[in-house]
């Protein structure tokens, strides 16, 4: 090479290294820019979404923000991917030259992560919607509202009301966690579900007629029915014959994992007087050191996996979902995989379950083995495999067994004698089937529902108030100081009625309860523990026991 | 008064002598692009020094800010990803840069009498150079990098008589503690650079004294001349690896740049634990062998590696095989390639 070509390479390199020099300035200048929030992060629009991103930037800028900073955007899964739509789908409609459809079902999210919508299927949460049917949905349909709209009494100013809509509790309440049956307005005045469409397995209606009653805009749009449309809920009917909504922990449209693994998020239905496991865990030592330590939470992890990604502390998604160490970083969708009690009901169950996921009822032992698939104690042995990340196996075990005795004794002392009560009142007659209709009904529905949760509760996730002062202490109170002394005035109106052998078998039952050793201190006193108690108070403290 | 004239009164060397001084003539050979690459791992080193010293401005060496420190180099302070990015891959660079170094000089022995002594100094330089880039590692913080020192450390342990302080030294005490990311600081910014610096003026000086070692191609019968000036053709030479150097570093930066693990976590054991690239081969030797025999055998491999100059010499004196080194090397270079990918692919 001569010394002129070395002259002239020189300068050419010198300028490619300076032109990588302003390269360097120009990201720079990017991503302070992007940090400040004065330019959006770059992301490459699929080609197919590029019309829908122009268009909502304008329209609905939140939308298109969210999913800019989402992985998808990321890995360049745009619109179309989640929204597209088959001509035949009850929903789908053309907007913009694309066949879509508004709400996307776990059906659209198994396109690309069908291992986490076949865990979801499976799981507890898929089947949230089944509240539809239930006595907390007859609670907010018939008890808050009404099953058939009725006229207003009174005109609201400013408000042309014409008619109330009965199932507005259900709608706005139960159905935004459990989910909603999606509706279709129907051209003849009514709606269209999935019950009408009667989907085949790809979620194509075989209900002709059904599919050709679905009312349209003027753009041809299906209508959805507002009441059931948006819904968010984790176990939503949807038009397809899927079960849920991804959307409800994963939030559209930035679907963040770091959203996912923070407890706010299952805080908006997990809460409250009658599950109140947010509250709970914020009380627990769990909750506490989460507060603390949520800087240490690497919550932004690729796989978030405890024992390699973080290990500061846990949240609902680290014991009940979330991939550890110990099980190879295996995340699950369904959270009911670790959990070995069924503390829903008004009589706690071990959860061990069949083939199809549910929870075995049979008694007969031998029976009862050949039905279990998924034990309570494999169930059991996955969350102590969370737990063995910070705790050591006797201190697992030891809490297991305290969590066990608390469970049992709420169902021994309270929950089976409340079940018996409450079953002998309707058997004899005494009191209707019909829920919420007699205040002993509404009684027994706080023992169990919600003070006999809070304790279980409680005491599965470490938080002692829970378990105790809003727990067990307001179980028994309301045991003792409603329900008993409800039941006995029912007895009495029955003697006073003509009834006295069916309020001679209900006493029976009752009084049979209440002369049990655990109970037998309400009726003949319990002078002689008091006085224990008493004497140890002035040992420790030298003085009277204060009231 | 003149500026010059008030400098030459001050400095009284013209620049004829000047010349004189830096012209060298540089042997025919070095017009191969290959034979030039000598100073490569110089230039990458001075790139270190730079970016380091613009790296220790944010960085903190204490186990409770060093890993936030780095963070904050790489998410917030201005130009600090890239800075980092240079300095990480500038530092692979080096490594890779020492090693085809070194196994030029060897496969055409270039460490033979009369230049033992700066094969000495070289391997100096590729052990200083390795050990720079293992402090320089420790010190992100990061899980592996954190359990990489731990077992390195551990490793230095099973050192027969002197094994145990050196981990002490290491560690500045039995384990890791508050103090061993300092202790790692000290050597990753002072003692090993210092040290390199005054290698690499020992390897350059002997250089100078002693000549390059020169080789003749059938071409350069032809080409006339034995030597060439260094100024200017030769220096452009090594203008122009300078620049593709910096040009490769950049791209590599800002397309690959410098990424962060997990915090280190002394109460959780990684399920496998790796250290840098340029270690696998090392650390898979060590798991073949156990304990004292591995480190031994490998303290056996580095002796063999300084003395070879001495071990060639009596070869060639007293057996036939006179190119018995050029084999030596293909099967060494083939068993160090090999560890290194088995230890690559391996799980464990």
């Amino acid at each position: 090479m001569t010394l002129d070509t070395k002259r002239i390479v020189i300068a050419a390199l010198g300028g490619l290294f300076l032109l990588s020099l302003v390269l360097v300035q120009w990201m720079e200048t990017a991503r302070k820019a992007e940090e400040a929030g004065i330019r959006p992060p770059h992301v490459a629009v699929p080609a197919n979404s590029r019309e829908c991103v122009d268009c909502h930037a304008e329209e609905n800028p939140g939308i298109v923000v969210h999913w800019e900073s989402s992985t998808h955007a990321e890995k360049g899964v745009g619109c179309m991917e989640c929204h597209q739509a088959a001509i035949e789908e009850a929903d789908s409609y053309l907007h913009h030259g694309e066949q879509i459809a508004t709400v996307v079902t776990p059906r659209d999210c198994a396109r690309c992560h069908d291992g986490e919508a076949n865990e979801f299927a499976a799981s507890h949460h898929s089947s949230a919607g089944n509240i539809l049917a239930s006595l907390d949905n007859f609670l907010a349909e018939t008890v808050e509202g009404s099953r058939v709209d009725f006229n207003p009494h009174s005109p609201t100013p400013g408000k042309a009301v014409d008619m109330v809509n009965g199932l507005a509790s259900a709608y706005s309440g139960c159905q935004q966690c459990h989910g909603s049956k999606v509706a279709l307005e129907s051209t003849n005045g009514g709606r269209i579900t999935v019950d009408d469409l009667a989907p085949d397995a790809d979620g194509i209606p075989t209900n002709a007629d059904a599919f050709a009653r679905i009312m349209r805009d003027d753009k041809g749009k299906p209508v959805l029915y507002a009441g059931t449309w948006p819904n968010t809920g984790i176990g939503r009917l949807n038009l397809d014959g899927t079960r849920g909504s991804c959307a409800a922990c994963h939030s559209r449209h930035d679907f963040s994992p770091r959203r996912a693994r923070q407890p706010e998020n299952c805080g908006k239905c997990h809460l409250g007087p009658d599950h109140p496991q947010k509250e709970v865990y914020e009380e627990s030592k769990h909750g506490i050191a989460f507060r603390d330590l949520k800087e240490d939470m690497n919550l932004d992890a690729e796989h978030w996996v405890l024992g390699v990604d973080y290990a500061a502390a846990p949240t609902c998604a680290t014991c009940h979902m979330s991939g550890n160490i110990r099980n190879g970083g295996r995340i699950t969708h369904d959270p009911g995989e670790r959990i070995s009690w069924t503390n829903r009901p008004p009589v706690s169950t071990v959860m061990d379950t069949d083939v199809n996921h549910k929870i075995v009822t049979e008694t007969d032992p031998e029976l009862r083995r050949t039905l279990i698939h998924d034990s309570a104690n494999q169930k059991r042995d996955r969350m102590k495999d969370v737990c063995s990340h910070c705790h050591t196996d006797d201190y697992v075990n030891s809490f297991y067994e305290q969590y066990d005795d608390l469970v049992i004794l709420y169902n021994e002392k309270f929950a089976k004698p409340g079940l018996a009560i409450m079953g002998a009142l309707v058997e004899n007659g005494l009191r209707t089937p019909t829920q919420f209709d007699e205040e002993v009904e509404w009684t027994w529905f706080y023992l169990w529902h919600h003070e006999g949760r809070r304790a279980r509760h409680g005491a599965s996730m470490m938080a002692p108030d829970y378990t105790h002062w809003h727990g067990m202490y307001e179980v028994a109170e309301r045991f003792y100081m409603e329900l008993v002394p409800q039941t006995r005035e029912i007895i009495e109106h029955a003697h006073d009625a003509g009834m006295s052998a069916q309020a001679e078998a209900v006493e029976r039952i009752l009084d049979g309860i209440l002369e049990r050793p655990e109970h037998i201190w309400f009726e003949e006193g319990a002078e002689e523990a008091a006085e224990r108690i008493r004497q140890e108070m002035a040992r420790r403290y030298g003085g009277e026991e204060r009231n | 008064m003149s500026v010059a004239s008030w400098f030459g009164d001050r400095l009284p060397v013209s620049g004829r002598q000047f010349r004189e001084l830096t012209n060298e003539p540089v042997p025919y050979h070095l017009k191969r692009w290959w034979f030039a690459l000598g100073g490569t791992p110089a230039y990458l080193f001075i790139v270190q020094i730079i970016t380091g010293i613009l790296l220790a401005f944010y960085y903190e060496s204490s186990p409770t800010t060093a890993y936030a420190s780095v963070e904050h180099i790489t998410n917030e302070v201005s130009f600090g990803w890239y800075i980092r990015s240079v300095h990480k891959w500038a530092a692979t660079l080096m490594i890779v840069s020492v090693i085809l170094h070194q196994m030029r000089v060897f496969f055409t022995g270039a460490y033979r009498d009369p230049r033992e002594i700066n094969w000495v100094v070289g391997m100096c330089l590729l052990l200083c150079t390795l050990l720079t880039g293992f402090t320089g590692y420790s010190l992100v913080y990061e899980q592996l990098s954190f359990w990489g020192a731990t077992v390195g450390a551990n490793i230095s342990d099973t050192i027969p008589v002197v094994g145990s302080f050196i981990k002490r030294m290491m560690l500045a005490g039995d384990a890791y503690n508050q103090s061993t990311l300092s202790r790692f600081f000290v050597l990753h910014a002072a003692i090993l650079p210092v040290t390199i610096v005054f290698l690499i003026a020992t390897h350059i000086a002997v250089i100078r004294l002693q000549g390059v070692t020169e080789f003749r191609f059938a071409d350069e019968e032809e080409a006339g001349g034995k030597t060439f000036n260094f100024f200017p053709d030769h220096l452009y030479t090594e203008l122009i690896i300078g620049l593709v150097l910096m040009v490769v570093l950049s791209a590599l930066a800002t397309i690959l740049p410098a990424t962060l693990g997990p915090e280190a976590n002394p109460l959780q054991t990684p399920e496998v634990i790796k250290p840098e690239w340029f270690f696998y081969v090392a650390f898979r030797w060590l798991k073949l062998f156990t304990g004292t025999a591995a480190v031994l055998s490998m303290g056996f491999i580095v002796f063999v590696m300084f003395a070879w100059p001495w071990i060639d010499g009596w070869i060639r004196k007293n057996t036939r095989f006179q190119e018995a080194s050029v084999w030596i090397g293909i099967l060494g270079v083939l068993t160090i390639i090999g560890l290194t990918l088995w230890e690559a692919f391996a799980r464990h």
